[in-house]
């Protein structure tokens, strides 16, 4: 008999497992409506005074919403990944795919592709959302970095979405991996954040957000800031991966 | 078809001081028969369950499933069917949902889904949230992810565990059917009089090793000692036939004119009687539970271990 539990199948078996816990798939929703929401609430009002003061990147300043989109994006991850330590049901989970690598790497799969399908949909949501309102200090599709920042920001909540996941699966809650990044990247990134320069670069968030940046800052450029990310992000799911491979269940 | 088999299998937890969960245990479950796994809480039937299925890593020794560990099977679910904890399953998702995701992975039909739902009753609450079922419904959704793959060998971890009284005959009859189909049938658990309903064979571990692998009625007879029931219309020949016989005679529990006489069998009694021509109004071998079989067997492993303990003085360390 050939083998039934194929890559294929696996990857709809993890797509199922997402659709259907509202918190997982309500979290990836959340991205989106996030994205559009944030963007609402503060360029009417803030856009143009904040972006004449001439302190920001023009196209920084545009992702503003990023901030709270990525928490949903972190949170996507996180619950995607502790939905499997709930009640003990990897056990369930791992007598329909015993391969441990093979269930690991097709949610990571899923849950990424998803992060990044919905992120980039967020990109151009923010991008086109924060223009409307800018009037002459809005950034055309055209110019330099545009469209870089809108593709960079579905990639970058992609990689922060798979390294909350990959965390989540090593240290077995959710509320562990959410109680830790959510205050950093809140508060301790937020109050660092203006120091371009230092440990701060190569912080996940701080690097990989170069890439939402026209003229990125500092030392990192735009492409090798969403590199370390990467860099953090595989570090994260490797661990995960051994946690997962190595524990009882 | 397919057996389960185990070898030497230990399971040690804990780093510095390790318990054994599991010591050294070989036993096989064959098809076609329901073999009852026994054993009271702690003895190691659920981590045997978790190393047949791979979710935990033995100390040392091999389970195995047609001769093949479990993490090598090509088609999991079409190969065994698991209920191990019912409880282990997300609150969040309905029924259907759950089942939907498992049979997907092994490239199972939805069909299936909604056969195993109708099988164990569940159709009406399919579309629920499982955090709104009774322990009972849960069961039943483990059960039915058990069958889902229609699979030669069953491995269920106390599946009767909150069924109601309608449950536990539909379980009884599930089982019996489903061996009687040929398959590998193992199921665990702590009720012995419910056991001795279903199972043929048995497989008793305490303390993490075998204590015996036998067909139940065998099991029955080498752990209880033949006695016989028997209601006379004349007390006093009676009494003084089976005294000059050598056996002992007391009055049975309910009383009631009943006697029970201790190490004969029916045969034996139904024989001097019409001999000396004693009217017998009831004669009855009195078999023994199988929870009396059990308890008695595990009062001998427990003589056995302080037996054992007693006469070999551990150096420190072994401790």
């Amino acid at each position: 008999m050939s083998a039934a539990v194929t890559v294929p199948a696996v990857l709809r078996s993890e797509w199922i497992k997402i659709r259907s816990i509202r918190s997982s798939f309500g979290s990836l929703l959340a991205v989106l409506v996030a994205a559009l929401g944030i963007a609402l609430a503060v360029f009417p009002s803030i856009g143009q005074p904040e972006a004449e003061t001439g302190d920001m990147d023009p196209l920084f300043w545009i992702y503003y919403p990023m901030n709270f989109v990525q928490i949903a994006a972190i949170s996507f991850g996180a619950t995607a990944a502790s939905s499997e330590y709930l009640n003990g049901a990897l056990r369930n989970s791992l007598a329909a795919v015993p391969n441990r690598t093979l269930l690991y790497g097709a949610k990571a799969a899923v849950v990424g592709a998803g992060a990044l399908v919905v992120g980039v949909v967020a990109g151009f949501v923010m991008f086109f959302t924060a223009n409307a309102f800018l009037g002459k200090y809005a950034v055309g599709i055209g110019e330099p970095g545009a469209l870089r920042s809108c593709f960079g920001a579905g990639l970058y909540l992609a990689l922060i979405t798979l390294f909350s996941m990959g965390l989540t699966f090593l240290l077995r809650s959710a509320v562990a991996v959410l109680s830790t990044l959510i205050p950093f990247i809140l508060i301790v990134s937020f109050v660092i954040g203006g120091v371009s320069e230092g440990v701060a670069t190569w912080l996940p968030d701080r690097a990989g957000q170069q890439i939402l940046f026209q003229e990125p800052l500092g030392t990192l450029g735009a492409w090798t800031g969403i590199g370390v990310t990467a860099l953090w992000t595989a570090a994260a799911l490797l661990a995960g991966w051994w946690a997962v491979r190595r524990r009882d269940a | 078809m397919t057996s389960i088999d185990v070898k030497n299998l230990t399971k040690e937890y804990g780093g510095r001081r390790p318990a054994r969960a599991v010591d050294g245990l070989t036993f096989r479950v064959e098809p076609g028969r329901v073999t009852g796994f026994l054993g009271p809480n702690g003895a190691g039937k659920s981590t045997t369950m978790r190393l047949v299925l791979g979710l935990d890593r033995p100390t040392s020794g091999t389970a195995t499933i047609g001769g093949r560990p479990y993490v090598t099977l090509d088609d999991p679910l079409r190969t065994v069917g698991a209920l191990l904890d019912a409880q282990a399953a997300h609150p969040a998702r309905t029924g259907r949902d759950h089942l939907r995701f498992l049979a997907a992975s092994n490239g199972l039909p939805d069909r299936r889904v909604d056969e195993v739902l109708e099988e164990t009753g569940l159709t009406s609450a399919a579309r629920r949230r499982i955090r709104r079922y009774s322990l009972g419904m849960r069961q039943r959704l483990g059960i039915a992810a058990a069958l889902l793959g229609d699979p030669g060998v069953l491995m269920l971890d106390e599946p009767a565990n909150g069924l109601d009284p309608e449950g536990i005959v539909w379980i009884r009859g599930l089982l019996r059917r489903l061996a009687a189909e040929g398959r590998t049938v193992l199921v665990s658990s702590h009720l012995m009089n419910e056991t001795a309903t279903f199972a043929d064979h048995l497989v008793v571990l305490g303390r993490g090793r075998l204590l015996a692998d036998v067909p139940m009625r065998e099991f029955i007879d080498a752990h209880s000692h033949a006695r016989v029931r028997v209601r006379t219309g004349d007390p006093v020949r009676l009494r003084a036939t089976l005294l000059a016989k050598g056996w002992t005679v007391g009055d049975a529990a309910d009383g009631d004119g009943r006697w029970v006489v201790e190490g004969a069998s029916a045969e034996e009694i139904g024989a001097v009687t019409a001999r000396e021509g004693i009217p017998v109004f009831e004669l009855a071998d009195e078999r023994a539970s199988l929870e009396q079989a059990y308890l008695a067997l595990t009062a001998e492993a427990a003589e056995f271990t302080a037996t054992r303990t007693a006469s070999s003085t551990p150096s420190p360390q072994e401790v």
